[in-house]
């Protein structure tokens, strides 16, 4: 908090100041003396009396000295400024370290520009005024601060710098900038010292861990915060919290769903019909609107159809705000041509047709055709340990007795990422195994084994119209088929506590035939009876290989789906594991390799950028003219054998547009020992410009007519 | 010096005293004359009543002329009437001093209307043979003349009252707590004071007074200034007796004021009456003839004098 004047010289008037003095002086020698008997009446009526009109001296004093410092004052046009920049521009050498917010929430909009533009400006301005006998360092706040300004006294190179910069894509973290701004204190040798915090004080970057607990070493260190949250141009309204892609395959013509969810920022404030729109490979696919609660989310599903096998691009984009950045969040999606299935043989005998999963297997490609849409491979039990299970849409247990250790958290990570799960059970199977080690796939235990006689009269299906996806298309004839099957053996299963499940499918005592349950993105559907013939005619039956399939394809996600990477700016994408590292081809068109790493998979770390990233497969042989000796060449274009094997997408992170604020009363605990000082960015805007501040010269008119009415009352009440 | 009839005193001094004598006695004659001659010419004895006659009386007193109508003795008695012995007790504190500081304010100044007040008393009891002492008192007793009843005995008054100086503080309880031995029993005691002291017993020591069988008048003078506080303006008071200054606008007190001082005399006009003291409130605008007619009435209506 700083005065400036911009006419000082009428506080020469503040000489003025003696006639009071004097005048009060004189008054009192004029002062009448009076010899009296009866004082100690006088006294005591002195004391009863409330009375006080004999004019208090001091007080008239003091008040004709106010009255005239208050005209002078005024006259002098003073002009108040808090968290101006007078001590920077102090003659003592001083060490300053700006800490530059450069998050991503810098970039809302203000008038003109962005917060960033704004924080630049006023940063600029700042070393501009630096007398030459002061040094800076300039740490940007993004996450992971960095420093882009060593020591230096020279402000060229720093305002280039600042007049091109732009706001990172990245999270705030105040309190790692602020500790290398301690480090860098810490060792510079000047005896004056101040670090300056450019920011919006976005609440995502100040995480008090961050934050160094021992502070200074030297207690007279400044810190100076500046606001530019005042600065922003109406509010953050909503961001695209996440958008999942999943592709349909029960259907004839194959279809991409988009489910995106849209978080309303506003904490009071419902926002309705906001307009959503998909776009796909550069092209508007679809607009909706969306209603959302007060501090609350919506999902809305786009579809659209499948027109080739070609990767899917595209972002889901809601009506601008103050922050546009979040307003938009890509995705990347790889059709799947055909659907893989796991098909796993727990009891696999010497000939085929005897094999639990041979009718299953036939019902998924009859023919054994390469076109068909489900490609079938069948595992035995001691095989499947090592198998890849990301390489599959679906995994089908035929009467598997047990797995081996470990598979079953293989299992369950397989379907909580989007992979389903398909349970045959049979003869072989041990209720026990599965009860305990699958409990957290199936919803329910297996209870007994219910087997009917030859001469009793064997289960039937339950068959009526059903509205399920998968059931739907069973009517009329195919549904009194279904109906005739005879079931002689199967489990009777009872429900785990608190888990949901549905029964698309009983039988006609009302046992449940198959249940079905989610588990994270995945299905696991559990068919209480054998998939081959030892416990039913139905793998003979002709409407099972339309059922086997339907199911399939109903619970079936595309591997893409399952393997896609969707990571926020700033994190590294670890890729698995192979002999040579892949080429990353940034948004921007870098070509990056990924880093390898001698006993973890290799990682990719520069996603500094959000965009479409594509991964290249190739044998490490970089194009013509790269550098021949180096040990791992980094390719400028892409090589000749490059083969796209996926991407990935880079989006920002939700974190940063909450938009709450740090309150400015907390900002001091933040900073243990250290003077700090808080002043909104306007407000140091000017102080830095002379002549600018909040004029008090009304304000001391008007204090100078209160003077003189109130002395006025006070002699006229003598 | 209560004793001295040897005058020894300047030409100023004689000239006051003589002012002063001469004012007394103008005031005294010009009031007697015009109201009524004095039946007070020295007579010790005085019929009072008859009582029967019983062993032991003086025959002298038989009334023959009672027992020669009636055939039955009857005594005459009289009543012994001695020379009254009055002590003029005068308050010399520093308080009695006060003259206004209006040159015009009308008249006399409070140390000369007690001052005459009490000559003219003296006159006037010396003048009715009766024996008149003067006691001069502030927070003791300054000066002592005895009763006499000698004419001359005036003008050791006189110089009592013309050599005073008004000074010090007010402390009537305890003046009069020493004097008490030395007054006449059974004799008249005239008190004139301003009254104004921090004091809070006076009344008890009227009260002490009045039952040591004394005859007690109170004459209470004041000057308006003192009564009204007219002052104006920003003062400091000094006090003429032990009070530190004070510094105030009359106009802030000046009601308070008037109430406590207006309070002091309805007390004593309330309560002296009830012990049977003749209290009497005199500003120095009142003139004193008034003082002395109310004295004589009062006496009158008594059948003392």
């Amino acid at each position: 908090m700083n005065f400036s004047f911009t006419s000082p010289w009428y506080l020469l008037g503040l000489i003025g100041l003696a006639l009071p003095i004097l005048i009060h002086l004189l008054t009192r020698r004029q002062q009448t003396r009076l010899k009296f008997s009866a004082v100690y009446l006088l006294q005591q009526a002195q004391k009863r009396s409330v009375r006080k009109s004999r004019p208090n001296k001091l007080l008239l004093l003091l008040l004709r000295c106010l009255a005239i410092g208050f005209l002078c004052l005024a006259l002098a046009n003073p002009l108040l400024s808090s968290g101006g920049l007078e001590n920077v521009l102090t003659s003592r050498p001083s060490a300053h370290v700006f800490i530059l917010d450069d998050s991503y929430s810098m970039s809302a909009a203000s008038d003109p520009g962005t917060l960033f533009d704004r924080a630049t400006e006023t940063l600029a301005e700042l070393i501009e005024k630096l007398p030459g006998n002061h040094s800076f360092s300039i740490l940007l706040a993004s996450d992971p601060a960095r420093m882009i300004q060593d020591w230096t006294d020279d402000p060229g190179k720093a305002l280039k710098w600042l007049k091109a910069a732009q706001p990172s894509h990245r999270t705030t973290s105040i309190g790692k900038a602020v500790t290398g701004a301690v480090e860098l204190l810490n060792a510079a040798p000047q005896e004056n010292k101040r670090m300056f915090i450019l920011t919006d004080r976005d609440q995502n970057g100040w995480d008090r861990d961050e934050f160094p607990t021992a502070f200074v070493k030297d207690a007279r260190t400044q810190i100076k915060i500046i606001d530019f949250s005042g600065y922003q141009k109406g509010l953050n309204r909503a961001l695209v919290q996440r958008v999942k892609l999943k592709q349909e395959f029960l259907t004839n013509r194959r279809i991409i769903r988009v489910q995106a969810t849209i978080a309303n920022l506003l904490p009071d404030r419902a926002i309705m019909q906001l307009p959503v729109t998909l776009f796909v490979n550069g092209k508007r696919q679809s607009e909706s609107t969306i209603d959302l609660p007060a501090r609350g989310e919506s999902t809305h599903e786009f579809a659209f159809p499948l027109l080739n096998n070609d990767p899917v691009s595209g972002h889901v984009e809601i009506q601008e705000d103050a922050l546009m950045a979040d307003n938009r969040r890509l995705f990347v999606y790889q059709p799947d041509r055909k659907i893989k299935v796991l098909v796993v043989d727990g009891d696999p005998r010497g000939v085929a047709h005897q094999h639990d999963s041979f009718y299953v297997e036939k019902a998924l490609n009859p023919f054994s055709s390469p076109m068909a849409d489900i490609e079938p491979s069948v595992s035995t039990l001691s095989e499947f340990s090592q198998r890849d299970l990301k390489q599959y849409s679906v995994i089908i247990l035929c009467n598997v007795r047990d797995l081996a250790i470990g598979l079953e958290q293989e299992l369950e990570k397989f379907v909580l990422r989007g992979g389903a799960l398909f349970i045959g059970l049979g003869d072989q199977v041990d209720p026990k195994y599965y009860n305990e080690k699958l409990g957290m796939l199936l919803p329910v235990t297996l209870k007994s084994i219910n087997q009917v006689r030859t001469e009793d009269k064997p289960f039937h299906l339950l068959t009526q119209p059903s509205e399920h996806p998968v059931l739907k298309v069973f009517t009329g004839n195919m549904l009194k088929e279904m109906a005739r099957i005879p079931f002689r053996t199967l489990y009777t299963i009872e429900s785990r506590r608190g888990r949901p499940f549905e029964q698309p499918m009983r039988f006609t005592n009302r046992f449940p035939a198959l249940i079905e349950s989610k588990f994270g993105e995945g299905k696991v559907i559990l068919f209480v009876s054998s998939l081959d013939r030892d416990w039913n005619n139905f793998p003979i039956h002709p409407t099972f290989l339309p059922w086997i399939q339907r199911w399939v394809k109903y619970s079936a996600q595309s591997l893409e789906n399952i393997s896609r990477h969707d990571v926020t700016v700033g994190a590294p994408l670890v890729l698995e594991e192979m002999e040579q590292p892949p080429l990353v081809r940034s948004p921007g068109g870098k070509i990056s390799v990924a880093r390898k790493n001698p006993q973890s998979p290799p990682v990719f770390e520069d996603t500094h950028r959000p965009g479409v990233y594509e991964l290249y497969q190739w044998t490490g042989t970089p194009a013509a003219g790269a550098a021949a000796d180096s040990p791992s060449p980094e390719p400028k274009q892409l090589p000749a054998d490059a083969r796209r094997m996926g991407s990935f997408t880079v989006n920002f992170d939700p974190a940063e547009s909450v938009p709450g604020k740090v309150p400015v009363k907390e900002l001091s605990p933040y900073f243990p020992g250290a003077q700090v000082d808080y002043s909104p960015a306007d407000q140091a805007l000017n102080a830095a410009s002379v002549g600018a501040g909040v004029p008090l010269t009304t304000l001391l008119f008007l204090m100078l007519a209160v003077m003189i009415f109130w002395e006025g009352w006070i002699v006229r009440k003598e | 010096m209560a004793e001295n009839t040897q005058f020894s005193y300047g030409p100023e001094t004689l000239a006051e005293v003589s002012s002063l004598s001469i004012r007394a006695i103008q005031l005294v004659e010009g009031l007697l004359s015009g109201h009524h001659r004095s039946p007070h010419k020295g007579s010790s004895v005085e019929f009072a009543e008859y009582k029967d006659y019983s062993p032991g009386d003086d025959i002298r007193h038989i009334d023959w002329k009672v027992v020669g109508k009636t055939d039955k003795y009857h005594v005459k008695q009289f009543e012994q009437s001695t020379n009254l012995k009055c002590t003029l007790l005068l308050d010399a504190s520093g308080s009695m001093a006060y003259r206004s500081p209006d040159s015009k304010s009308p008249g006399m100044d409070k140390r000369d209307y007690a001052r005459t007040l009490v000559a003219a008393m003296g006159y006037l009891l010396l003048k009715q043979f009766d024996a008149v002492g003067l006691t001069l008192f502030n927070d003791e007793v300054v000066s002592h003349l005895p009763p006499r009843s000698k004419p001359s005995h005036f003008q050791n008054i006189l110089h009592g009252l013309q050599d005073m100086e008004f000074k010090g503080v007010t402390r009537v309880e305890e003046v009069v707590g020493d004097l008490i031995e030395r007054l006449p029993g059974r004799g008249m005691l005239i008190l004139v004071s301003d009254l104004l002291t921090r004091e809070d017993d006076i009344f008890k020591t009227l009260k002490m007074l009045k039952s040591r069988g004394l005859e007690v008048i109170l004459f209470h003078v004041l000057h308006p200034d003192e009564v009204n506080l007219p002052f104006e303006g920003d003062l400091v008071f000094e006090s003429l007796e032990d009070d530190p200054p004070l510094g105030l606008d009359p106009f802030d007190v000046r009601q308070h004021y008037q109430k406590a001082i207006q309070e002091q005399i309805e007390f004593y006009t309330k309560n002296c009456p009830t012990l049977g003291i003749d209290y009497l409130f005199l500003e120095t605008t009142t003139p004193l003839e008034q003082a002395l007619r109310y004295y004589l009435l009062r006496r009158k209506s008594l059948r003392k004098i």
